[in-house]
């Protein structure tokens, strides 16, 4: 309404001009007939009409926008009054810029990473499902277990079965063959964690049973990429390891889970098995006011009947089952890094603040003359203020659109460096975007802090005492003490941010060097590993999947420029099996079992392919089949641990493996042929396991029919030439061998490395950017303080070269100013390093919080950087003409 | 917004009371300015003696809130002028202002009534 008045006001004013002409001219015209003469006439049309003027400007006003144009004046004036000293208006757009656009940048994707995953409807009330015993506790679940969890109705309201990760299944039917994941679910998954159906609908309990036929929900990312989002899909028939499945609906896209899924299957338990494996894990939706602590005292009764029914073997006196919070269990381990990261993020915001308050400090204390001048001509004080404000607003603004797209680039360019296999940030980081939260918590502190600083010298110096202001002629000569002193105090403090940043940046680097040099155990370089999915029934017993492995093997070996092949169940850093063991003819005392192991199946080559040592007995040979007498082979961790000196020797020794397992799992004791390297398989940065490796020939069927249902096999070999060359023959070879099975996740050992270190690898890069961008605002700061310092010295300085001062003496004058406060703030730094690198403790590896590298080395950089920083001001100080300086007021 | 609030008011009229007279006026028809303030002028015997300058912010408030149109036309002078002229919206304000007024004076009256017994 305001703004249709204010639009044209300049025409409405020429019409009422017009219409104050008419007017009188009636009104002339109406004493003109009374016989009035015409020069009379009009005096008395005017006083009578009133102040011609008021009129005008009451139409005027009321068509107005004060604010508006207030504004507009201040913006006009800003624009010239920061124009006027562009060097400081770029340096304070730009740190506000480095600060917000950092800041958004880092956080928005530490969010995604981090925190987003947690998108369940409710998740608080989710929980995993844990066994729990002495040592620790931890997922897992059998069908025994899932049943009589799932019989807890007083504390859940929901229970379901998953497994982690899936054999990988081949697709047929469309252009050519592809390797899928399915993931194994039972009836209440979905329901569970509210995902989205946006087509069909999910397996019902029937579906859910043995013989409830072959029936599959799809993912979003596989119905639209492999059947190009066709609307009419339920119901259709989809081949899956040459059976045909029933799609009965689709998942919507905002349903994300930590193993990416292609497509559901129903697990379809037998509930009634006794099968003690473990092998895919149950979370549970508490019900609405049941607590965590009533869960877990609810199922220590549930533990006790368990262990009634199934015996001591299955479940030790000490063991029992809890639940842990799914958010906690997801996240938890991350949130330490989170803390780290926001500490980070808070610093450089700190710097960012410290750097536009002193910027802002040093341009009031400047104007102090200019804004009495102003004020003495009549300048409100709230005129004043209002345009300081404006200016800092100006500023503050400009900065921060700069740090917007800062932000959007740096994200991208983040997405860009970082390690593949960062978790949950979608197709080509499509999942990050700039978040809106902290960008306009950083635009809002960075305002403030310009207001504050921007203001308070301002309201001192509008303050009524002027002639003090006004003859305070040669301010030039000196700066205030105490604004002196507070802006020395803000660049003392970016300092130590800046180390404490740069110096948790230098444990990252050579937490990560110290990774790059660790020694596995195995070969990585010129390793290919390809995998394959068995899961079809030609291999749910042992000696089918033998056969494969033994034609493939030989086909692999065949090939030029290969120096071994061999296959194994799990490859070393991406996960594996364990299983608990005996040690046949030794006593256990009160365990049910001596004690537990990684479990891997593995061909005969395996350790030759992966150049792991042999350190006693002998390797498996290819005469160790389903036919040959039981042998396993250990590690040197296994050995030391339960054949310490004195306590027998291993060789001469039996292992059950797996007692208490159920029938279909059942094995006779194996003999111990060898005792090989420790390798790294959890993580390089972890010690190494303890292992126990069986031949692929000798593994009872129910265990093969297992493994083969719940991941694929996999494939390895050692070449002599470039691993990817051989990528194309490899398959080609696996094909013919298996009588066309397809192979998925061609990667070479080495990539898999870096797919494990991808975590510290990333820390490292952000606390890097971090570390970066402090030491750049910092020594921003101290330039930008003795590059003032000496511009206000002019006359100083003149003055002292007139008098005969070398052009060295006064250099280092000023470079020794500037480097006693550089050098304060690297004391305190290293002091607050001290105190706050052990939070970082948990991200390194073989690195001390204190690592005296770090703490040299940092410093020594940071210092040398301020030197730069103040050298720059210090060579102008020196170039000073001592006529000019002495004439400069 | 500052308008209305300074400048010359009419008299001591209050500012609705100088709207209301101005749409009573318009009853009649289509008037321009120096009409309306001879109508005012009259009609109250002189009485309420206009300002007429403050007519015009009061004439262009009331075209704003769409209760008179304006058009430039030719006066019985034989000169432009400015017509303005009631609008639907301007003849329910007249009727609801007219009530409001004719309540507010009974009232008034009704009390100086009673003190003056």
């Amino acid at each position: 309404m305001n703004l249709r008045r204010f639009r044209g006001r300049g025409e409405k004013d020429a019409e009422l001009t017009e219409e104050i002409r008419s007017h009188l001219a009636h009104d002339e015209d109406l004493r003109t007939a009374r016989g009035v003469d015409a020069e009379e006439a009009r005096r008395q049309a005017r006083v009578k009409f009133g102040p011609q003027n008021s009129v005008h400007e009451e139409e005027w006003r009321y068509r107005s926008l004060p604010w508006l144009e207030n504004l507009w004046r201040d913006l006009k004036f800003v624009a010239r009054s920061l124009g006027k000293t562009p060097g400081f208006t770029i340096v304070a757009i730009v740190v506000i810029a480095v600060g917000i656009g950092v800041n958004t940048a880092v956080f928005s994707v530490i969010n995604t990473v981090l925190l987003k995953p947690l998108i369940f409807p409710d998740q608080d009330s989710l929980v995993d499902l844990m066994n729990t015993s002495p040592r620790g506790s931890g997922p897992g679940a059998n069908i025994p277990k899932f049943r009589i969890w799932r019989e807890q109705t007083s504390i859940f309201s929901k229970v379901a079965g998953f497994d982690f990760g899936g054999a990988g299944l081949n697709l047929t039917g469309g252009d050519k063959p592809q390797q899928v994941q399915g993931v194994h679910v039972t009836q209440q998954y979905f329901s569970m964690l509210g995902a989205p159906v946006i087509m069909g609908r999910t397996f019902t309990q029937a579906e859910d049973s043995p013989n409830g036929g072959r029936v599959t929900v799809l993912s979003y990312a596989l119905w639209k990429s492999r059947f190009g989002d066709d609307p009419k899909i339920v119901g259709k028939t989809i081949q899956l390891d040459g059976q045909p499945y029933l799609v009965l609906g689709v998942i919507g896209k905002s349903f994300v889970t930590d193993t990416p899924t292609d497509l559901y299957l129903p697990f379809q338990f037998d509930m009634n098995s006794q099968d003690q494996a473990h092998y895919f894990i149950v979370a549970a939706r508490l019900k609405p006011g049941i607590t965590i602590g009533q869960a877990n005292a609810q199922l220590k009764l549930a533990a006790d009947e368990y262990r009634r029914t199934y015996g001591p073997m299955a479940m030790g006196p000490q063991d029992g089952f809890g639940v842990a919070s799914l958010a906690e269990m997801w996240v938890g381990d991350s949130r330490t890094s989170l803390w780290v990261l926001m500490g980070a993020v808070g610093f450089v915001l700190l710097i960012a603040c410290a750097n536009v308050a002193n910027l802002m400090l040093v341009r009031a204390t400047g104007r102090k003359r200019e804004l009495a001048t102003r004020a003495a001509l009549g300048a409100g004080r709230g005129m004043i203020v209002r345009q300081l404000l404006t200016e800092s607003l100006a500023l503050a603004l400009t900065g921060g659109a700069l740090g917007l797209v800062l932000g959007a680039v740096g994200v991208r360019l983040l997405l860009a460096i970082a390690p593949a296999g960062i978790p949950r940030i979608g197709e080509d980081g499509s999942a990050v975007t700039p978040d809106w939260h902290v960008l306009l918590f950083t635009l809002g502190v960075s305002v403030l802090t310009g207001i504050l600083f921007g203001l308070a010298p301002a309201i001192g110096a509008s303050r009524p005492n002027l002639v003090a202001a006004l003859n305070e002629s040669s301010n030039r000569s000196g700066v205030g003490f105490r604004s002196g002193k507070l802006r020395s105090a803000l660049v003392i403090s970016e300092m130590a941010l800046a180390l404490i940043l740069v110096i948790g940046a230098a444990l990252l680097i050579r937490t990560f060097m110290k990774l790059e040099a660790v020694n596995p155990g195995y070969d990585t370089r010129n390793v290919l590993t390809m995998a394959m999915s068995i899961s079809g029934d030609r291999f749910q017993k042992t000696a089918g999947v033998a056969q494969l492995v033994k034609d493939g093997t030989d086909r692999l070996t065949a090939l030029p420029g290969v120096t071994g092949a061999a296959a194994t169940c799990c490859l070393p850093l991406e996960g594996g099996f364990g299983l608990g063991f005996n040690i046949v003819g030794r006593p256990n005392g009160n365990n049910p079992i001596t004690g537990g192991a990684g479990y891997d199946t593995v061909s005969w080559n395996y350790f030759n392919t992966f150049k792991i040592p042999l350190l006693r007995g002998r390797m498996f040979t290819e005469q160790d089949s389903g036919s040959a007498p039981g042998v396993v082979i250990i590690n040197e961790a296994l050995a030391k641990q339960y054949w310490p000196k004195g306590k027998g020797d291993p060789l001469k020794d039996r292992l059950e493996i797996g007692p208490g397992m159920g029938p279909n799992f059942k094995e006779q004791p194996r003999q111990i042929i060898g005792i090989v390297g420790d390798t790294r398989v959890r993580a390089l940065d972890r010690q190494p396991d303890p292992m126990m490796y069986t031949p692929i020939a000798q593994m009872p069927d129910g265990m093969t029919a297992l493994n083969s249902r719940i991941a694929p096999l996999m494939w390895v070999v050692h070449s002599q030439v470039e691993p990817h060359s051989l990528a194309a023959p490899m398959a080609e070879a696996l094909r013919v061998a298996s009588g066309g099975l397809p192979v998925a996740h061609i990667r070479t050992m080495e990539e898999i490395v870096v797919l494990n270190t991808s975590r510290q690898r990333f820390n490292m890069l952000l606390l890097t950017i971090f570390g970066a961008s402090a030491l750049l605002m910092a020594a921003i700061g101290i330039y930008g303080l003795m590059a003032y310092s000496v511009q206000q010295r002019t006359q100083e300085m003149g003055i002292r070269m007139a008098l005969g001062a070398q052009a060295s003496h006064i250099r280092n004058m000023v470079i020794r100013q500037g480097m006693v406060l550089a050098l304060i703030g690297v004391v305190i730094g290293i002091a607050g390093a001290f105190g706050l690198t052990r939070f970082l403790a948990s991200f390194l590896f073989d690195v001390k919080p204190w690592d005296p590298l770090a703490f040299v080395v940092t410093p020594l950089l940071l210092a040398a950087v301020a030197l730069l920083a103040v050298w720059v001001p210090a060579e102008r100080a020196v170039r000073v003409d001592p006529m000019a300086a002495l004439r400069f007021e | 917004m500052a308008s209305g609030k300074r400048g010359p008011v009419a008299g001591e009229m209050l500012q609705g009371t100088l709207d209301m007279l101005i749409l009573r006026t318009l009853v009649m028809g289509a008037a321009h300015g120096h009409t309306i303030a001879q109508v005012i002028e009259h009609t109250s015997e002189n009485a309420l003696e206009v300002e007429q300058g403050s007519l015009y912010p009061a004439l262009h408030r009331l075209e704003d809130r769409g209760l008179v149109s304006a058009k430039w036309g030719v006066s019985e002078n034989n000169r432009r002028a400015r017509f303005y002229q009631l609008t639907a919206a301007g003849r329910r304000k007249l009727a609801a202002a007219t009530s409001r007024w004719r309540q507010m004076t009974r009232a008034i009256g009704l009390i100086l009534g009673e003190e003056a017994d």
